[in-house]
């Protein structure tokens, strides 16, 4: 149906959805390096800021601050980068990529203490802090970290040793595509094996009994996940500097940190889901360009079909949910 | 009394792996209550919830004054006529009552409403602070403001599930009148509540369900409470439960013969171990609610707490179970208190974990099981099948969520997990609300045997009944302070009248 009616607005437009389905196609899973290449490639920070994400929302921390921990992940990741030059290759990618870690869990921190000390919602203070991320990479790549020719809002490009290698030679497909399959597993391995992941789980889906039933301290376990989401976020941004751009743009995400917000939820706020539906935004946003540039469709449509690829996503899963059936308080047996 | 106002036939409904209603039929007929009885899980939530439009039923018929409808939502109900009470609180706790009155009537001035809201408080004596917020009321006065919601609306049918479980017993008088009256006025009636004598009190006639099936139906006056436990229950055990049961502990308008829980109350006589070892002990403590409360608990006695809901209570159970602390005084607990919260669903389990991560909420604080990294599923998964089968879960496996389960199941599992504690001391708080007589007689019958192990138990309820019966030792809290109630007092009327002094004085 979806489908029916992104024809139907191409149409309108003047549009051939035809030629559109075929470059979406094409341009996302064409051929085995268009494959890896772009749609693996678009796919890793969307992995990464989805994981964070999931993360967040299981244990009912509703973290809408990805995109702003991402960009002060990149931030300081191409800071250690362009600054400690003289460090031996992988250190220097390590401690950029630690720089990252810790800048985007310092990000989360803010809005945790305010939950947590001054009862203030996160939805609210993660969406502020993310326009002050944002703004702080722009003034960044304008001022003190923009490059020496002063042209373009952009930093230097990072030594090699900065670099993530690649993956697959001869793709662009580098190592943080394997980091974020890694970092998938050990959060499912958390998640179901460990004590702290269970605790998570119990906060998120009944602090009420967490506290009662389980004497879990519930402060302690939000502050945890709130700084991990954070750091994952972070990791995001100093991934895709070291890993693909070499620089930090003023635009590096495409608003990665908010899709990543429907990757989660599509992917049933579980690792696994993540890695799935991470891969077919990755394919969405891949397709999409190349919509652009052969069947000339211009940007604002794609975005229009994106969206609505997502909404029907959305709403076949929770079709599915329904007839699983939940009757919550139901007495049945 | 030729044609019914409503009549159910043959309706059944399947959740998931459980079939919660296979065929149950029932009529209802203008001036009449009609009482709904079963054990739990029997289905007679569900089949309230088909009538009060909520769960549309996978197959069977539903009539109303003769012609054939589809319930497909409470506003369709309630376009007929028939409105549902709910177990579980549909009230925006953000509102104050009145606001929330208001949400139930259409057509209603604003002074009109609360004007009948007035008129129907002074008629059947169930009084709620109008202009209270609802997230500040206790459950009692949650419940009572869902009744009176639904009153207002001048339903054809009126349904309530379990009304009573958090009223007084001079409350739940004051409601059975109104039912009464009502029933006279030329509506239908039905009703669910837990305890078998105050149903049989108020009915004119009764339907049994079992297993999903009504199995009897057939005016008050023509049955006896053993036949209808029988029913109840199936073959077998009836004669014990009825025995043990709730039913007829008190009233006299029912006869069952000498109550006998199974475990012996025989076995803790009351208040004569006073050598015993001081458990728990809590001084000079205050906290929201709590002032200047003294509490000494000792082991192998039961401590009963009587109390009109919301006089403090909640919170002295979170202080004594170690989950809060005071914010003022000296309360000295055991490191690890056995705790059965009130509110089953909320407190008491997590719906959406299944009964091994359930079991494990508690289990995995244990040293033997396991690490303080990693969870020992293996063991935790073997202990819940253990649990299953001791305290017979009515479940189809341990991978069954919670929330699948009747009350008196989630009851099961979680006095199975607490037990498995093996705590020095364990509160209890209102721990049979919502439970049927089976049920009750087994969670008394659990608590008593606690007890003569040397376990000190605090009980914590608003059934006067239970307290009296169960404890050793009995205190009422009235606006957060605590009266110890002598050995003259400890009677129904004695407790009830210090119940009541401070319920009045906190209004």
């Amino acid at each position: 149906m979806t489908l029916g009616v992104a024809a139907v607005l191409l149409m309108l437009g003047g549009y051939d959805p035809v030629q559109a389905a075929a470059a979406m196609l094409r341009g996302s899973v064409g051929s085995w390096n268009t494959f890896v290449s772009i749609t693996l490639v678009r796919a890793v920070p969307l992995l990464f800021a989805g994981l964070a994400v999931a993360l967040a929302f299981r244990a009912g921390v509703w973290n809408i601050g990805a995109e702003g921990q991402l960009y002060v992940g990149a931030v300081a990741g191409v800071w250690v980068a362009l600054t400690f030059t003289d460090l031996p290759g992988p250190f220097l990618v390590t401690s950029a990529l630690t720089a990252s870690v810790v800048a985007g869990g310092a990000w989360a921190l803010v809005p945790a203490l305010m939950k947590l000390r001054l009862g203030i919602g996160e939805v609210i203070t993660t969406i502020l802090m993310n326009f002050v991320g944002i703004y702080l990479a722009a003034w960044m790549v304008h001022g003190p970290l923009q490059e020496r020719r002063g042209v373009f809002p952009q930093t230097d490009r990072i030594v090699d040793a900065a670099r993530l290698p690649e993956l697959i030679s001869g793709t662009r497909l580098h190592l943080g595509f394997a980091l974020a399959l890694v970092l998938a597993g050990m959060l499912a391995f958390v998640l179901q094996r460990t004590r702290f992941g269970f605790h998570l789980r119990a906060v998120g889906a009944s602090p009420a009994a967490a506290v009662v039933a389980g004497r879990i301290d519930t402060n302690r376990v939000i502050l945890l996940t709130f700084l991990a989401s954070g750091a994952i976020a972070g990791l995001a941004g100093g991934v895709e500097v070291t890993g693909l751009t070499y620089a930090l743009y003023e635009d590096l995400s495409d608003g990665w940190g908010y899709t990543a917000i429907a990757v989660a939820l599509l992917g049933g706020l579980r690792p696994g889901g993540v890695i799935v539906t991470a891969i077919f935004f990755g394919a969405l946003q891949a397709g999409a360009g190349a919509m652009q540039r052969d069947a000339g469709i211009p940007a604002a449509w794609v975005d229009v079909v994106e969206a609505l690829v997502i909404l029907a996503v959305l709403g076949l899963d929770r079709i599915r949910a329904a007839r699983v059936g939940h009757h919550a308080g139901e007495e049945a047996l | 009394m030729s044609q019914p106002f409503v009549r159910l036939q043959g309706i059944k409904r399947r959740f998931g792996l459980i079939q919660a209603l296979s065929g149950a039929d029932l009529d209802l007929y203008s001036g009449e209550v009609h009482g709904v009885l079963g054990a739990n899980g029997a289905g007679k939530s569900t089949l309230f919830n088909v009538l009060g439009g909520l769960v549309s039923p996978d197959s069977g018929g539903i009539e109303v004054e003769g012609s054939s409808v589809k319930l497909r939502s409470p506003r369709d109900a309630w376009a007929r006529g028939i409105g549902l009470v709910h177990q579980h609180f549909t009230l925006v706790p953000a509102l104050t009552v009145r606001d929330n009155l208001r949400l139930g009537v259409r057509g209603h001035s604003l002074t009109a409403a609360v004007a009948a809201a007035e008129a129907k408080m002074e008629r059947t004596g169930l009084r709620v602070p109008l202009e209270a917020n609802v997230s500040e009321l206790g459950v009692g006065d949650r419940q009572r403001t869902e009744i009176l919601k639904a009153l207002l609306r001048d339903p054809q049918v009126l349904i309530l599930d379990e009304p009573t479980a958090v009223l007084t017993p001079e409350e739940a008088d004051g409601l059975f009148s109104v039912l009464k009256d009502l029933a006279r006025d030329g509506r239908a009636v039905a009703l669910v509540a837990h305890k078998l004598d105050e149903v049989l009190a108020v009915s004119d006639r009764l339907t049994v369900i079992r297993a999903g099936r009504s199995v009897m139906t057939a005016p008050r006056s023509q049955v006896s409470v053993r036949e209808l436990v029988a029913e109840m229950i199936g073959d077998g055990i009836a004669d014990e439960v009825a025995m043990g049961g709730q039913a007829g502990s008190s009233s006299d308008s029912v006869a069952v013969g000498t109550v006998q829980v199974p475990g012996g109350a025989s076995a803790a006589s009351p208040s004569t171990e006073r050598g015993r070892m001081v458990v728990a002990s809590l001084v000079g403590v205050y906290a929201d609610r709590l002032k200047d409360v003294k509490l000494e608990v000792r082991a192998g006695e039961i401590r009963g707490i009587a109390g009109v809901e919301g006089n403090g209570q909640h919170d002295l159970a979170l202080i004594l179970s170690g989950r809060k602390s005071p914010s003022l005084g000296l309360a000295n607990i055991p490191k690890e208190v056995a705790f059965i919260p009130q509110d089953r669903h909320a407190e008491g389990l997590v719906a959406d974990f299944d009964l091994t991560e359930n079991v494990a909420l508690a289990l995995s604080r244990m040293a033997e099981f396991g690490s303080r990294v990693m969870m020992p599923w293996g063991v935790l998964r073997g202990e819940a099948e253990r649990i299953r089968a001791q305290f017979e879960v009515v479940a189809p496996s341990v991978e069954t969520r919670a929330q699948l389960l009747s009350g008196g199941n989630q009851q099961r599992v979680i006095i199975g997990r607490e037990l498995a504690l093996k705590a020095p001391m364990l509160v209890a708080e209102n721990p049979t609300r919502g439970l049927d007589v089976a049920a009750t007689s087994y969670v008394h019958g659990e608590l008593l045997k606690l007890a003569s192990e040397g376990v000190a138990i605090v009980l914590i309820s608003t059934d006067l009944n239970e307290v009296l019966r169960l404890a050793d030792r009995v205190s009422v809290m009235t606006k957060g302070r605590m009266v110890e109630v002598s050995e003259s007092q400890k009677t129904r009327e004695g407790v009830g009248a210090l119940m009541l002094g401070g319920g009045e004085a906190s209004n």
